[in-house]
């Protein structure tokens, strides 16, 4: 694509690398990973809604005002047990504002082969894992956000499952962002290698415990080798002033599986990129999300799913419901390479609009180079249906009962895919408490 | 138990009057069968009866058990025991049957300060309501009508029927689509059912139905209004002579009210 001319916004961001070298000094490896991607952000204006990519959404709030390192904060919050899995007891890692806390983690549940732990820690043990895979399948060329991750890079998960191992508890990586007087910003990195005939659910949780204004930039990157499989659910429940910027790559090689669920309900501003990369033939790969925006939200997701080889089975169902003056942007681009043959593709961007002042913009975008290949694609934007809520409540169901029995069926589809029981009810809550807001005169205009 | 007086229902967009002064009584314990040809205005009597918002009542009032509920939410009419099996039963992908109708029966239940179900409790009940029809159990666990049969659809606004057990039930074409044995089947669950507290109106085309469940009284309604009504021997004679013979006379009768 044409690079877009961009004019150099000065933002308080690119002040910040003033005060990255700070953090240098405990491995030298990471060291050397944030000098290059302050390199990089020195050299790569932020965008604006100049470029297409941008168009849609502003990101001022972003650039004006100014952010403090997460970890030079104090911090002081209360008790959050009640976000832990049942199915995670022990096998969980929970960072807060970004850096780790043993305290709260455990990964007794793991099997022993299996490499579970801190970027920060395993960074100063000098863990050979960790330096083989930390910063190789972020494949975000030019992408300043990513580069900034990587300045200021100091701690996140990182998971290695070997050959033959399946972890069978789900492996709950929680992300707390507490309740602060100053903005701050953090950059968590979370890197997960599945190798050889190995399997593994993770649970991405990211909240919020107040309603204070924070950037929470996470970057994601998996690797699937031959004949593995990773669940992945990422659940972004955000401060509702919060500012949510994530990158998600996924490497997938031979007869791999990468599943992939995000539900998007905090913030006040998201933005998503998965990407998934297919590294060789016969790959499956499923990108589905469900977006639950309501007052001023913004939720923009632009995915791209490359299907490199032949033989690929690729899914993207993208839900939103929208009410308020929320507004939801969707851009899937689907690439088959060249020599890409016998690729199965399914997309599809479904909106669910419960308000006049709602906005949608969706653009599925194909760039199909193989002539053997079958792409569905497409994208609504419906309401509830008045025949359907008469129906219901004819039968005794009240306006919100009905409105969330339809809301719920919605999101249900995507829901349903999640195997694991406590994210499950978790998320019929979330469908709960978002419609209960709903029938607030205020935010359906 | 119903008292429609002098109803006049216009649709809510173009102010259309399609109800024309309908007066009609049903008592406890009795069935009635609506008869009358196509767009003459049956199934937005029922739906004015059930609080479709499409449907605005001009004129005339709807009194159930002798109060007003002309200003009562469909849900709220659906509490004090009215119910209405669709003519064209809405598909709800997504929300299964069960999850409906157990909450359904909750909601009225807490609303008429009776006991409600826990969810196996319900299953139990539901289960014996499924039998009264004759339907397969996995039916409960589907999506409201989503991909149901013509047949099947017409069959679940039965068996919902029979779960939430109201006071009065309209019933809009159920018997349409049903093939001889589920017609059998549907008119002996609506005779299970009806018992001398409760009230059923049937709407239909077909006297056919009327052999397994015998109404008390049969209306013809025509143009809006209720053009005659009679017992069950007047169902026998518009399956032999149509319609034709009363749209004579309720032009007549029009002319000579002007
Ligand atoms: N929402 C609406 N908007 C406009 N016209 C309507 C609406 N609902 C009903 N009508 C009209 O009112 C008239 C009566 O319709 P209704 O469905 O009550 O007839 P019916 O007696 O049930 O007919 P059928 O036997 O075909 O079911 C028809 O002419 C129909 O087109
Ligand atoms: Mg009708």
């Amino acid at each position: 694509m044409a690079k877009v001319k961009q004019q150099t916004e000065q933002t308080f961001l690119q002040d910040l690398l003033d005060f990255q070298g700070s953090l240098n000094g405990k491995s030298e490896f990471l060291d050397e990973v944030r000098l290059k991607g302050a390199e990089e952000v020195r050299n790569t204006p932020f965008p604006t809604k100049k470029l297409e990519d941008w168009k849609f959404i502003s990101l001022r709030d972003l650039y004006r005002d100014s952010y403090e390192l997460a970890s030079n904060l104090e911090v002081d919050f209360p008790d959050f047990s009640e976000h832990f899995l049942p199915e995670s007891k022990e096998s969980r890692l929970v960072f807060i504002n970004g850096s780790f806390s043993a305290e709260h983690s455990s990964t007794k549940a793991l099997p022993e082969e299996v490499v579970i732990g801190n970027i920060a820690n395993l960074a100063a043990e000098g863990n050979e894992q960790l330096k083989e895979h930390l910063h190789k399948h972020a494949d975000f060329e030019d992408d300043v956000f990513t580069s900034f991750n990587s300045a200021f890079l100091e701690d996140g998960a990182f998971i290695y499952v070997p050959k033959d191992v399946t972890v069978e508890a789900p492996v709950h990586l929680l992300f707390i962002q507490t309740d602060a007087d100053k903005n701050y910003f953090t950059t968590s990195r979370t890197v997960v290698v599945a190798d050889e005939d190995s399997e593994i659910t993770l649970v991405e949780d990211h909240i919020g415990l107040g309603d204070n204004k924070y950037f929470n930039l996470p970057v994601v990157e998996l690797n699937l080798e031959d004949r593995s499989f990773v669940k992945h659910t990422k659940i972004q429940r955000d401060s509702f002033e919060a500012i949510h910027i994530a990158r998600t790559a996924a490497s997938v090689a031979q007869h791999a599986n990468y599943e992939s669920y995000t539900i998007t309900r905090g913030a006040k501003l998201s933005r998503n990129e998965p990407r998934i990369f297919q590294m060789d033939e016969e790959v499956e790969f499923t990108v589905d999300g469900l977006v639950l925006i309501d007052g001023d939200q913004v939720s923009d997701t632009h995915s791209v799913m490359d299907h490199r080889f032949s033989h690929a089975e690729s899914h993207q169902l993208h839900k939103c419901v929208i009410n308020g003056k929320a507004h939801s942007v969707f851009n899937g681009k689907i690439y088959v390479q060249k020599d890409a043959q016998k690729i199965d593709s399914f997309q599809e961007n479904r909106n669910l609009l419960l308000s006049r002042k709602g906005l949608v913009n969706t653009k599925p975008q194909l760039e199909i180079f193989a002539d053997d290949v079958v792409c569905t694609h497409g994208a609504t934007v419906g309401q509830l249906e008045e025949d359907e809520l008469f129906y219901l409540k004819s039968r005794g169901l009240d306006e919100q009962q009905a409105r969330e029995l339809l809301i719920y069926a919605f999101a249900l589809e995507t829901i349903e895919n999640i195997t694991v029981d406590s994210v499950q009810e978790l998320l019929v809550d979330e469908v709960h408490r978002y419609t209960e807001r709903q029938l607030d005169s205020e935010l359906t205009v | 138990m119903l008292e429609i007086k002098d109803l006049h229902v216009c649709v809510e967009e173009d102010g259309t009057e399609i109800l024309k002064g309908v007066n009609l009584t049903i008592n406890k314990g009795e069935i009635h069968a609506i008869m009358g040809p196509n767009g003459s205005g049956k199934s937005t009597l029922s739906k004015a009866v059930a609080g479709h918002e499409a449907y605005e009542v001009t004129q005339g009032d709807i009194l159930f058990e002798g109060e007003s509920i002309l200003e009562l939410e469909p849900e709220e009419r659906a509490h004090l025991g009215v119910f209405l099996a669709f003519q064209y039963p809405v598909e709800v992908p997504g929300v299964t049957n069960k999850t409906l109708l157990r909450q359904a029966y909750n909601t009225i239940a807490r609303e008429q300060g009776r006991e409600e179900l826990d969810p196996l409790q319900f299953e139990d009940y539901a289960k014996d309501k499924l039998d009264l029809i004759d339907m397969k159990e996995e039916f409960l666990d589907r999506s409201i009508n989503a991909g149901f049969s013509g047949g099947e659809k017409k069959r679940n606004e039965i068996f919902q029927m029979a779960v939430l057990n109201p006071k009065l039930s309209f019933l809009d074409e159920t018997d349409s689509g049903l093939d001889i044995d589920a017609l059998k089947t549907v008119a002996n669950g609506i005779n299970q059912i009806a018992d001398e507290d409760k009230a059923v109106c049937l709407v239909t085309h077909y006297q056919r139905i009327l052999d397994y469940v015998t109404p008390d009284h049969v209306h013809v309604m025509i143009d809006g209004k209720i053009a005659k009504s009679g017992d069950k021997d007047l169902a026998v004679k518009l399956e032999e002579q149509g319609y034709d013979w009363l749209t004579d006379v309720a032009s007549v009768s029009v002319n000579g009210e002007q």
